[in-house]
């Protein structure tokens, strides 16, 4: 059962000027630096005190051994360091960046740790390089937003079974005068009017992430081969960046782009962005959690990846994945689906 | 200009403040730096010594490729030292990818070029008579080239404050590799990366400003360490 | 100690740099416990020979022994030889280092224990004068000190053979007269085998017992530094030694060793084993001529009147060229030309004796 007392995962859901907070998300596990803290004189006293040892002593012999100590003592401290960093047992996770960046993992992190005594390592990354370093086996588990590719991953032997915990989704966002006059229509139909009108500028991530998975969904239901709207015209910007800089960027030129909800509010009050579609069956965003298959690469730490699976699908986190960005953005951020497919 | 001035206010605030997070962070960024490039010094001041005193076929072109590998992007050292150990790589088994051994391999190949090149630099810039009189004393080759190297200190120790320049400001390598995690690999600049993908500008800056405070702080000591 | 062996001895030694023969058969014999000095004009080969002699160079060919060892080819055995000798460079440099640690290397480097080098080199710090320097970085030191400190460092290590290129070369007279004092005083105390290059032909007559006389990269003549002087065997070495007059001539007669010289217009007597018709050079140094004011002043065999061309007066002593037919220098007393008034165009008569003339077989 994890506990919420820990002052470090209140901090990180309260939010500097209405945004969550990055800095208390950055650092959290060792309290050395706090002794520090505590005793602010202690390296200067050690270190005069050291050097008047050192000047004291005229024989070069015993110089010489001191200063083979010191750097032995440098090598071995920092080894030391590198050491004490390297934990007994580790679970080393790839997320999509939208699970990062809004910081639920943040926020999950420490609790999954301490109910299973494990160091959980999140790297965060498109669901295209998550999938490949899954399918490398460089990650024990991905947590992605892309059903056909989760699909074929798994046909492919290399994941396990792909299980919903979460979802909301997707937005066409864009400038508030809404130059293409796109507002409220369906999404395929929205791009259609972006294709046949040709001024209007759209951002795509163009980096094989969810998002892009999803976008290039859009434009064949709405009838186009994406190669075509990649050749279109000069509106069409690739990006080839994460969910924030694509945000920014689209802020930058004023286009739209399609984002998730998650990052899209984390960003919000910096972007003169507000939704222009944020309904149709298509937009649905659903995150799921596939272990890696232990056939596909026998290092895998299957047990602790089916830890991970049973805590997101839990009751108890399932309600607070649920609950998780409300206070902050005054909506909700996910949906919990414990393990079935939303409609 | 705003953001540049919050940003400097932000870093002395978290300097002053003695936060602990970007401490921490700081402390990781200075710990792979030193580590790496003392492992390299320990592998590339004989290897500069070797290829200085002898003369073999080809030395003039390694020494070419040697010089022309300081600039080998990090990113390639990156992608080189993930193939090596991810688990489907030949050092997979290792268990050393996304762990600071990671970067501190990755950080390591990329420094031994600079401290190896600039330490046969520092050996050929000492007077050709030094080599000659230490001999004549009765120096055997080693002892002449310990004597040469001890001559050439000054110039050897501008080499590795190159190197821990260059290794405590990559962040190619170190976000390839290391994976940015959290309290385990994250350095100041995968840090500065993160924050500016998140549009948290100030806090990247301020983390920047930390990164050439560090930088300065490392370098004054080795310069006045010099001058001793 | 057997004093029949040489300590150095080479035999055929040459070298080869750059496709140049710097060093041709070179055939030494360095004896223990004699100074010896190597005097030719720069660029003769000094340096390389010393180098060799140290075993610093291979040689591209000859052998060099050492104490009647074969000691050219073998690294480990190079380095051992090299051990009991020092060598101390023309342009010294010294270590980046106190002056102690400097002087202290040498030992250090043949294994000496840190309280024996400390006694060692008191006394050595002592005997080149730097006592008070010996925490000074060497670096700071001017030319003079940095050559004591170069001596220092090699005599440090006691060597059997003391190796010296231009102790004294780029330093100002009083630097120059401390050096030598000081190599004197080496010579005394240790009585080390001393191989000096020079191109300085008054420091070697100072300083040593026996030189050589090096020349485009043989070794033209060696012996007794007043045999060298005096009986150059070459025109090259005649102008080196400082034979001011040099007659060409042709022997028209010879008769128990004495021998009359034909030159243009004179004839001048002299000792020699030469046969009559042979192309000589005859020399005669200048101090051996003398002036007079009237023929019958004196005994010489060779007398010639001729008028005075110049008078150069350096400190004591004058320079007086006369024309003669032929152009004769004399080194006079200041003295003796105020006494003569001799002055430019007026009448004298040189003369010298038949043994003052070195008379040298033309080649």
């Amino acid at each position: 059962m994890p506990s919420l007392r820990a002052p470090a995962y209140e901090r990180q859901t309260i939010g500097r000027e209405g945004k969550p907070s990055h800095l208390p998300c950055l650092e959290r596990r060792t309290a050395l630096n706090l002794e520090v803290r505590a005793h602010p004189g202690i390296y200067h006293h050690l270190s005069t005190s050291y050097r008047r040892l050192f000047l004291r002593l005229k024989n070069n012999h015993t110089k010489t051994l001191l200063t083979i100590l010191t750097v032995a003592v440098l090598v071995m401290g920092s080894l030391g360091v590198v050491a004490a960093c390297t934990p007994q047992s580790r679970l080393v996770m790839a997320t999509t960046t939208s699970l990062y960046d809004t910081g639920l993992w943040g926020y999950l992190e420490p609790m999954f740790e301490e109910e299973y005594d494990v160091e959980l390592d999140v790297l965060y990354a498109g669901t295209g390089k998550a999938l490949e370093w899954g399918q490398r086996g460089d990650v024990d588990v991905v947590t992605v937003h892309s059903k056909s590719r989760e699909l074929q991953f798994i046909a492919d032997g290399y994941g396990m079974d792909r299980v919903p915990f979460a979802y909301n989704y997707f937005l066409i966002v864009g400038p508030e005068d809404d130059p293409a006059g796109i507002k409220d229509l369906t999404p395929e139909a929205a791009f259609q009017k972006l294709m046949e009108d040709g001024s209007a500028s759209f951002v795509s991530r163009g980096d094989d992430s969810g998002t892009h998975s999803k976008e290039k969904a859009i434009w064949a239901a709405a009838g186009y081969d994406y190669e075509d709207v990649k050749n279109a015209g000069t509106w069409y910007i690739e990006a080839g960046i994460g969910m924030g800089p694509t945000l920014t960027m689209a802020h930058e030129k004023q286009a739209y782009t399609l984002t998730d909800m998650g990052t899209y509010l984390s960003f919000k009050s910096e972007l003169e962005l507000v939704p222009i579609v944020d309904e149709g069956a298509i937009l649905l965003n659903i995150y799921s959690v596939i272990a890696i298959s232990p056939e596909s690469v026998p290092s895998t730490n299957i047990e602790m990846a089916n830890n991970l699976i049973d805590f997101l699908t839990s009751e108890e986190i399932q309600e607070l994945i649920g609950e998780y960005g409300v206070e902050e953005y005054g909506m909700q951020l996910f949906t919990p689906c414990a393990g079935t497919e939303p409609e | 200009m705003t953001e540049l001035w919050d940003g400097f206010t932000k870093a002395i605030e978290l300097i002053v403040s003695l936060d602990p997070e970007v401490m921490q962070i700081a402390g990781r960024s200075l710990a792979f730096a030193a580590t790496s490039c003392v492992i390299a010094a320990l592998i590339s001041l004989p290897l500069g010594s070797i290829i200085h005193f002898n003369n073999f076929f080809g030395k003039r072109l390694l020494i070419n490729v040697i010089q022309t590998l300081y600039s080998v992007p990090t990113v390639a050292v990156g992608l080189f030292v993930y193939v090596l150990l991810s688990r489907s790589g030949p050092l997979g088994g290792l268990g050393f990818l996304f762990s600071p051994p990671a970067i501190i391999i990755g950080q390591v190949l990329l420094v031994i070029p600079i401290i190896t090149g600039l330490t046969i630099t520092a050996l050929s810039g000492v007077d050709r008579t030094v080599t000659d009189t230490a001999i004549s004393l009765g120096a055997s080759r080693f002892q002449a080239a310990t004597l040469l190297t001890r001559e050439a200190r000054f110039a050897i120790l501008a080499g590795l404050i190159m190197g821990f320049g260059r290794v405590i400001s990559e962040v190619g390598l170190s976000l390839m590799v290391g994976g940015n995690i959290s309290g385990f690999t994250r350095t100041l600049t995968t840090a500065i990366s993160l924050e500016t993908s998140k549009g948290e500008l100030e806090l990247a800056l301020a983390l920047g400003i930390i990164l050439i405070a560090i930088a300065l702080v490392v370098n004054i000591t080795l310069n006045r360490l010099q001058q001793r | 100690m057997s004093n029949a062996q040489p300590i150095i001895k080479t035999t055929d030694l040459g070298q080869r740099l750059n496709g140049r023969d710097v060093l041709r058969n070179i055939n030494l014999r360095i004896d223990r416990g004699e100074v010896f000095a190597l005097i030719g004009p720069t660029g003769s080969g000094k340096t390389t020979l010393l180098r060799l002699l140290d075993l610093i160079d291979s040689p591209s060919q000859g052998k060099v022994y050492f104490d009647g060892t074969d000691v050219t080819e073998s690294v480990r055995q190079r380095l051992e030889t090299r051990r009991r000798m020092a060598f101390v460079l023309q342009k010294p440099v010294v270590f980046n280092t106190s002056v102690y640690e400097n002087i202290a290397y040498g030992l250090k480097w043949r294994g000496m224990s840190r309280d024996n080098i400390r006694s060692r080199l008191d006394e050595v710090l002592e005997m080149v004068d730097l006592a008070d320097f010996r925490k000074r970085n060497a670096r700071m030191l001017s030319g003079g000190e940095v050559q004591r400190v170069a001596i220092a460092r090699a005599i440090a290590t006691e060597p059997e053979v003391l190796l010296l290129d231009e102790p004294t070369a780029n330093l100002d007279p009083v630097s120059t007269a401390k050096i030598e004092e000081l190599i004197t005083n080496i010579i005394q105390r240790y009585h080390t085998t001393i191989v000096m290059a020079t191109h300085d032909m008054s420091q070697g007559q100072r300083l040593a017992d026996r030189v050589g006389m090096l020349l485009d990269g043989e070794i033209l003549q060696t012996g007794d530094w007043r045999e060298v002087f005096n009986t150059p065997q070459s025109r090259e070495m005649a102008n080196f030694v400082g034979v001011e007059n040099i007659i060409d001539g042709v022997v028209q007669s010879s008769e128990n060793n004495v021998v009359t010289i034909g030159t243009d217009d004179s004839v001048i007597e002299a000792v020699s084993d030469c046969a009559a018709g042979e192309q000589v050079h005859a020399c005669i140094r200048s101090e051996e001529v003398t002036l007079a004011l009237s023929r019958h002043s004196t005994s010489a065999r060779n007398t010639f009147s001729g008028e005075i061309a110049r008078i150069i007066t350096t400190g004591p002593v004058a320079r007086v060229e006369i024309d003669c037919g032929f152009r004769l220098v004399a080194l006079v007393t200041k003295r003796s030309v105020e006494e003569m008034a001799l002055e430019t165009g007026k009448q004298v008569y040189a003369s010298f004796k038949a043994t003052a003339v070195h008379v040298i077989r033309q080649d």
